[in-house]
């Protein structure tokens, strides 16, 4: 009698404990739904900048686009369409293809912005071929902007850090900002105010790198703090190269450089 | 004596004068500030407080590190293959479609056929003059399927393992005791 009194005993607790595991599983289980996967946070790609509190950073940062790599791929422009509502037929970055022939005749073309690659060669250029090359194009964040002299309600305008943003709730669509700028970036929103490229303001802020240099498989579009002696973009401009910007003689002073441009685009 | 009576003490039009300006600019001065947003200024001729709100945008791209947390798979087969460079979401889409506060909200959709050979093509195709040489291997389609003595109508990913291409032609050549093509 006694022996069997002990066996149901010891199960008895052994029951408990199977009880305790399951409960203890169950709520273990049940809080793994509750906290995303995803709780490690991604690696900032701009170092130092999660750190940063105030309203507007200590970093001064330029846009490299080395036309050299540029392969025409358009994945710039594909995850520029991903991270922003744009409408069809305006592009906040867009890829033109230029053929140049041995009289000198530049071709250009850029069929959907370059949203979904070139697909096709051009067969209509009558003399052999001298050079051929990607322009990848984005807002210049000039250091003195056309767009945000001529807005009559200060919906643009230049943060000290060196951004050219646009506020939304400000922008009446007049459109002045869209015929002033020398490099034709803006374009007119489906809420009918100006936008455009913002160096992806937002993500930088937050740590990361515009959606475009992200992705950019060749890295031809290089970002980053010219402050920094130790970044790229700033070896980059201090080293010998073919280095230049669009239109210098508009006198906007662009801060998007180009590595490898030639003289038939600026 | 004669030009003090033709002095007029008749003054109505200067007071309504007085009164409107007044008037005017006491309204015109209420007005502009309900009329002005509160951050008017602050740092500049522009709204200071749209700073923060562009700031605070939502990211809808993230990482390719940021898929691999999930997707231990492919995390594999694509950092140690030839497209480790490439994006996932050029092709898949949008991390923002797929993932909301680390939960899932939404398949992305699959390439198959037709689609992944434009996909391979917006990088490989040789066709395009504008290619930087020895920056990519390009093909010329369908010369390459020719080359390799397979039908024309074949898709790449037929032999191309998309996240690591060579990854099938490496396995299959140590298979075969094949050596590198010349």
């Amino acid at each position: 009698m006694q022996d069997i009194q002990e066996i149901k005993n010891e199960i008895a607790q052994d029951r408990r404990a199977f009880i305790k595991k399951v409960m203890g599983g169950a709520v273990a289980g049940s809080l793994l739904m509750v906290i995303p996967a995803t709780a490690t946070e991604i690696a900032e790609q701009i170092p130092g900048m999660r750190a940063e509190k105030t309203v507007f950073t200590k970093k001064r940062f330029a846009f490299i686009v080395d036309v050299t790599r540029c392969i025409g791929c358009g994945s710039c422009c594909v995850a520029d369409r991903n991270e922003y509502d744009v409408p069809d037929g305006v592009y906040r970055t867009w890829v033109e293809r230029y053929i140049i022939d041995d009289q000198d005749n530049v071709f250009v073309d850029s069929p959907n912005g370059g949203t979904d690659g070139y697909t096709e060669p051009r067969t209509d250029i009558p003399n052999p071929v001298r050079d051929t090359f990607f322009v990848p194009k984005l807002c210049n964040m000039c250091e003195k902007p056309s767009c945000v002299q001529v807005c009559p309600v200060g919906a643009t305008y230049k943060t000290e850090d060196g951004f050219v943003l646009i506020d939304p709730k400000r922008c009446v669509g007049c459109g002045y900002c869209v015929q002033a700028c020398p490099y034709s970036v803006r374009y007119f929103n489906k809420n009918h105010t100006a936008d455009k490229c913002t160096w992806c303001y937002h993500r930088v802020r937050q740590g990361m790198l515009p959606a475009c240099v992200n992705v950019c498989p060749v890295q031809a579009r290089k970002f980053g703090d010219i402050l920094d002696k130790s970044s790229e973009v700033y070896k980059i401009l201090h080293e010998p190269h073919v280095i230049s910007v669009l239109k210098p003689g508009m006198g906007n002073k662009p801060s998007l450089h180009y590595v490898g441009l030639r003289r038939e685009v600026v | 004596m004669e030009k003090e009576d033709y002095k007029s003490n008749y003054n109505t039009h200067v007071i309504r004068l007085v009164v409107i300006l007044v008037v005017v600019g006491v309204g015109g001065y209420f007005a502009k500030a309900a009329f002005t947003p509160d951050t008017m200024g602050q740092y500049g001729h522009y709204r200071g407080s749209n700073v923060e709100e562009q700031k605070g945008r939502e990211m809808r791209n993230m990482t390719n590190d940021s898929c691999f947390q999930c997707h231990k798979y492919i995390r594999r087969i694509h950092k140690n293959g030839v497209h480790k460079d490439v994006s996932c979401e050029v092709c898949h889409g949008a991390y923002a479609d797929h993932v909301k506060d680390g939960k899932y909200i939404g398949k992305l959709p699959v390439k198959r056929g037709a689609e992944i050979k434009a996909l391979c093509l917006r990088c490989h195709n040789k066709v395009i003059q504008a290619r930087p040489r020895d920056s990519i291997k390009v093909v010329a389609l369908p010369q390459h399927l020719e080359e390799k003595k397979v039908r024309t109508d074949h898709i790449c990913d037929q032999c191309h393992m998309v996240h690591d291409p060579l990854l099938w032609v490496k396995q299959a050549r140590e298979m075969m005791g094949m050596k590198e093509e010349k």
